[in-house]
């Protein structure tokens, strides 16, 4: 790829990712009419399962401003989070029609009832929750989350799936290589931001949600050979650390509004799926029991993610620190309550390091970001003017 | 002739309705005042005036019943019944085919279910904020300067409607102050507000089995702009009344007869003309 | 006009009595070593091996509703909202911590300041588990989660059973560690035994209730005998308790008592109540002489009418299996949409309450189908009404009296005049379209 074509590519992604018919996963689906796809609800799911099966994953990530949601707030009422109800909208209104199965995991409670929601209303479906491990200190969490991989693997196998321990070491080698891509990115980000704008970054890590994970690779590859070869100007910026937005995903908008606000976002959690190890799964051994291992103690602190081995504040400073941040922004999706849960202490954190934080509220659905973009401008002026 | 009441007290407006039964059953006066900080007053003024409009003194009247939010604060009701049975019954006397009430008022938009009699199947009301509700074209009326009578016939002539992602009272100001500052002509601002109060509506109304025929009842029943982008996401007519802001007390005074046919019964009629004769 | 009816018996001075000697001993545990403290939740609770230990249990809920009931459970919601919580947190959950940071008493007696044991009894409710690593946070307790899986299948798999058994080893050791004293197991299957024994009393309580007129209402009244049975199961005094309680409520029963004069209604109760206004809340429905025959909120300790019992013959099994499987909050949706209607069925009701709390996502995040599903589904009489728990900013009387009054105007016609309500058939999906 050339330099000056990479802005053409992340135009295309993005394109991509707003369209709600899934056409990646429709056109690997046309290839071969056994083929199934499985999508998933954020934060985690075991995608090398998935693909083992013979299957595509594929992370849903809500629908943004484009869909109107007309049916899903009679059953989802007040108080619950956009991307619980556009989700269920998305099922509604026929858009899951590519997906022969749903996996929803213990992220919060209102995506836990979706998940059984979703079960009532589309019995044709395979919808299936996975309960993962909230007390990895107990040395029997790791043999529960492999025995609850297998029910899983012997679900994907009821529903047309064909499992093989080899597939899964195969991809779990293709996943720890997509995560080894994503975390270079990632080190250009917090190297030489101005390479990589964050909404290109977001986009391009975002978009192996959709993707096979082979093109995602061949896309992850071309835009890191690409980004140093880059005609950008460095500027002068602060570095701040995103928080609060690893489920409903904010609007590029605000992903831009926060960057031309002069900040540099060379951290953050969105779409932690791409990049959920911290290093890679081992792909020797039993390999269900190798990825659930990886879960218990591999796996990136997260809201929705319970480890009182190390409390997540201390995950958060160790990012901050790491990246050499000069603030941070938490960006919290409306009605998040894992989300805002987790401000409390990661504010007192933050606050014990002497480092200045703005607290932002966001929907997927927004169509006016004025609000967003005053507080933002406020925020970076008080740092400058100090 | 019989005569009964009806007076639904209401959170902006307090509405009542003489009823006449003469063999057939016809309004005889209906009278609307503002509720304002005396619910108490507001009822009786609005009675009184629809005493003084039939002609007829106040002890000619048989019986009473209260409804909406300040039911209970009418010290001369003889019964009361909430807006929900109200609007149903009054909306199926009013038209007799109606399976579906949708009523938007000040406070409140409500969807009911209504059987072949006016009795109420199933029901459903907004959520706690003002989404939907009269309350929220109020505070949108304010936010673009315009009068509440005017916004309806503007939003009409929307050429491009705005979208609206939020239905909170609060949020959408922000919503339609930056639209405005973005050169957005108020027209199309206030389409796109119909619009989307027109989404929420459906989605409420879907709570309950959407059957047709559909009557329109309450307030915003007057605002031609709402009327027209229901229909629109409905993809169906409404019956629209002249007397749909005065359906909850046409309900209740239907209520008020036949109550009073059972009062008669039991001899309560009596002690109650004399005590309202004091 | 209002009917105020309230069944007040021995039953109801027994229980203050009992709740009082536990609040006198955590009065005891705040000024000295002993005895010994653990917080832990309601739901799905492990108080067998908390007594097998002498160990006194705290639950956060049980203060924090309190609080809300003596109206006094704004104060501290605002000192926590004042430190970062959201509006949209969990109103216990800032209450509680309001509490700590104000030092504020939720049940007018002091209560430790530090627990032995912060017991993350997780089971169904991710809120807990931020809520408990805050507590353990602010109060330098030490933690342990006990990690209990969604019950996601119809019963629970072996190697569930077997995590939670592993895990409740593990606290084992913890607790010897923490109260310097030695796991005693025929302590433990006593403390089970006299639990089976409590759940047997109580399951017999709770099936009264399908007698007409009930002689007891299951959700307000329940709530009252709900303390006992969670503080006091795995004791004799328990045991006591709900043998004369069992002994006065039949009493009533073959007198043909109920809650009102005239039954005129029987209900299923789903969610929580709003504990700030209990009993403006209960008037609402005494006004019709409405009696609620069974609630799912009186099922978060334990589901025990379907006939689950502890057994002193598999102690620690059974203590797993009643974390997993045998209480509302850990069971699924559909599984709870079962329960409500096994309720109407064999209860005999005329209808179904939706109490949308906001504070509590597990039970009301989807109850709008769970409303779709007893209305358009089954044809059930179905109301919805939404307020909070603790908060008492979200509850509009005079919206909750409306729709509460124009149900009942419903369904008194409906009874009335009975006939086939226009329901769709089962299985029918309602909300599968075509694509937009």
């Amino acid at each position: 790829m050339l330099a000056s074509d990479i802005e053409r590519t992340f135009d295309r992604y993005r394109d991509l990712l707003e369209d709600l018919s899934f056409p990646e996963v429709r056109r690997w689906k046309e290839a071969d009419p056994r083929r199934k796809a499985v999508g998933f609800f954020p934060v985690y799911a075991p995608v090398e399962i998935i693909h083992a099966a013979g299957m595509l994953p594929v992370g849903l990530a809500g629908a943004g401003d484009r869909l109107d949601i007309q049916h899903a707030d009679a059953r989802f009422g007040s108080f619950i989070c956009s991307i619980i109800k556009t989700t269920l909208e998305l099922g509604m209104t026929g858009h899951l029609e590519p997906f022969e199965g749903l996996l929803f995991s213990s992220i919060c409670d209102s995506a836990r009832n979706l998940a059984f929601v979703m079960k009532r209303n589309f019995p044709q479906k395979y919808i299936d929750f996975l309960h993962l491990p909230h007390n990895p200190s107990s040395p029997a969490s790791v043999d529960f989350l492999a025995a609850e991989y297998r029910r899983l693997i012997g679900q994907l196998e009821r529903i047309g799936g064909d499992y093989s321990e080899e597939k899964l070491r195969a991809g779990i080698a293709l996943f720890n290589r997509q995560r080894e891509l994503v975390r270079e990115l990632y080190a250009i980000r917090a190297a030489a931001p101005h390479l990589l704008r964050a909404w290109e970054c977001y986009v391009a890590v975002r978009v192996g949600n959709v993707l096979p994970v082979e093109e995602h690779i061949a896309l992850l590859e071309q835009v890191l050979a690409a980004a140093p070869r880059r005609d950008a100007k460095k500027r002068d910026s602060l570095r701040v650390v995103i928080e609060g937005s690893f489920c409903e995903q904010p609007p590029l908008e605000v992903i831009r509004l926060i960057e031309d606000a002069g900040c540099d976002i060379v951290e953050d959690d969105f779409t932690l799926a791409q990049r959920w190890f911290t290093e890679d799964v081992p792909a020797v051994g039993d390999p269900v029991h190798a990825l659930a291992e990886a879960y218990v103690n591999r796996s990136v602190y997260s809201s929705v993610r319970h480890d009182f081995r190390k409390p997540r504040w201390l995950g958060l400073a160790e990012k901050i620190k790491a990246s050499q941040a000069d603030a941070v922004i938490f960006l919290m999706a409306k009605f998040c309550e894992p989300a805002y849960f987790d401000y409390v202490p990661f504010k007192q954190q933050v606050e014990l390091m002497g480092l200045p934080h703005l607290a932002l509220e966001y929907e997927e659905k927004l169509f006016t970001f004025e609000r967003l973009r005053t507080e933002v401008e406020t925020f970076v002026e008080s740092l400058v003017f100090d | 002739m019989r005569i009964a009441a009806g007076v639904d007290v209401g959170s902006t407006q307090t509405k009542a309705v003489l009823l006449a039964d003469n063999g057939g059953r016809k309004v005889l006066a209906r009278k609307l005042t503002d509720t304002g900080a005396n619910v108490q007053k507001a009822a009786e003024r609005a009675f009184d005036l629809c005493c003084e409009e039939a002609g007829i003194k106040t002890a000619d009247v048989g019986f009473v019943v209260g409804t909406g939010y300040g039911r209970y604060k009418i010290s001369f009701g003889n019964a009361q019944m909430t807006e929900i049975s109200c609007h149903a019954r009054g909306a199926s006397f009013l038209c007799p085919g109606t399976r579906t009430v949708i009523d938007m008022g000040g406070q409140d938009s409500k969807a009911i279910s209504v059987g072949p009699s006016g009795e109420v199947l199933d029901f459903v009301m907004n959520d706690k904020c003002a989404a939907g509700t009269g309350r929220f074209l109020a505070n949108a009326a304010e936010v673009i300067g315009i009068g509440l009578d005017e916004i309806g016939p503007l939003a009409l002539e929307a050429k491009r409607p705005v979208k609206i992602a939020t239905v909170c009272t609060v949020f959408v100001e922000a919503d339609i102050l930056s639209y405005l500052a973005n050169g957005k002509k108020p027209a199309d601002i206030l389409g796109g507000v119909h619009l989307a109060i027109a989404k929420r509506t459906l989605s409420l109304a879907r709570r309950v089995n959407i059957e047709p025929e559909i009557t329109m009842t309450g307030g915003v029943a007057r605002n031609a702009g709402m009327v027209h982008a229901l229909e629109e996401v409905l993809g169906a007519k409404m019956n629209v009344t002249p007397d749909a802001h005065f359906m909850g007390a046409v309900g209740a005074a239907l209520f008020a007869l036949e109550k009073m046919d059972d009062s008669f019964e039991m001899g309560w009629t009596k002690d109650y003309a004399s005590h309202r004769g004091n | 006009m209002a009917e105020k009816s309230e069944y007040r018996g021995n039953i109801h001075q027994r229980q203050k009595q009992l709740m009082l000697d536990w609040y006198g001993k955590l009065e005891q545990a705040a000024s000295g070593d002993e005895p010994k403290t653990c917080s832990l939740m309601v739901s799905g609770n492990c108080v067998e091996l908390l007594e097998a230990f002498g160990i006194v249990p705290i639950y956060p809920e049980v203060n924090a509703l309190q609080l809300a009931i003596r109206h006094q459970s704004l104060d501290p919601i605002l000192a926590a909202e004042e430190m970062g919580y959201a509006a949209d947190n969990c109103a216990y959950v800032k209450a509680d911590i309001g509490c700590l940071l104000k030092g504020i008493t939720p049940t007018g007696t002091r209560l430790p300041e530090k627990p032995t044991l912060v017991l993350c009894n997780f089971v169904g409710c991710n809120t807990y588990l931020k809520w408990f690593e805050h507590v353990a946070k602010f109060t330098g307790a030490p933690l342990y989660v006990i990690d209990v899986p969604f019950l996601r299948t119809a019963e629970p798999s072996k190697e569930d059973v077997a995590y939670v058994v592993k895990q409740l080893h593990e606290l084992v050791a913890l607790l010897e560690k923490l109260t310097g004293r030695k796991f005693d197991p025929d302590r433990f299957r006593h403390a089970v035994a006299c639990s089976a024994r409590s759940e047997e009393l109580w399951s017999r309580i709770k099936h009264l209730a399908k007698v007409t007129p009930s002689p007891f209402d299951a959700y307000f009244d329940a709530i009252t005998l709900m303390g006992p049975l969670y503080v006091y199961r795995a004791t004799q005094e328990g045991v006591d308790f709900f043998t004369d309680a069992l002994a006065e409520l039949e009493a009533k029963r073959s007198a043909g008592e109920g809650v009102y004069e005239r039954e005129r209604f029987r209900l299923v109760m789903e969610g929580p109540p709003p504990y700030p206004y209990f009993r403006t809340f209960r008037d609402m429905f005494a006004k019709w002489q409405a009696t609620a025959v069974a609630s799912t909120y009186s099922t978060v300790g334990g589901l025990w009418e379907f006939g689950f019992r502890h057994d002193p013959a598999e102690p620690f099994e059974s203590v797993a299996m009643h974390m997993i499987a045998q209480n509302v909050t850990n069971r699924n949706m559909l599984q709870r949409y079962d329960q409500m209607q096994r309720y109407l069925e064999e209860w005999k009701a005329d209808g179904v309450i939706i109490h949308f709390v906001k504070s509590c996502r597990l039970f009301s995040a989807g109850q709008g189908d769970m409303r779709d599903y007893f209305s358009k589904q089954l044809g059930v009489p179905t109301l919805y009404i939404e307020s909070d728990l603790e908060d008492p900013r979200y509850f509009a009387e005079a919206q909750t009296r409306t729709r509460i009054d124009a149900f009942f105007e419903a369904l008194e016609h409906s009874k009335a005049h009975p006939q086939p309500r226009p329901t769709v058939a089962k299985g029918t999906q309602l909300c599968v379209l075509p694509q937009a």
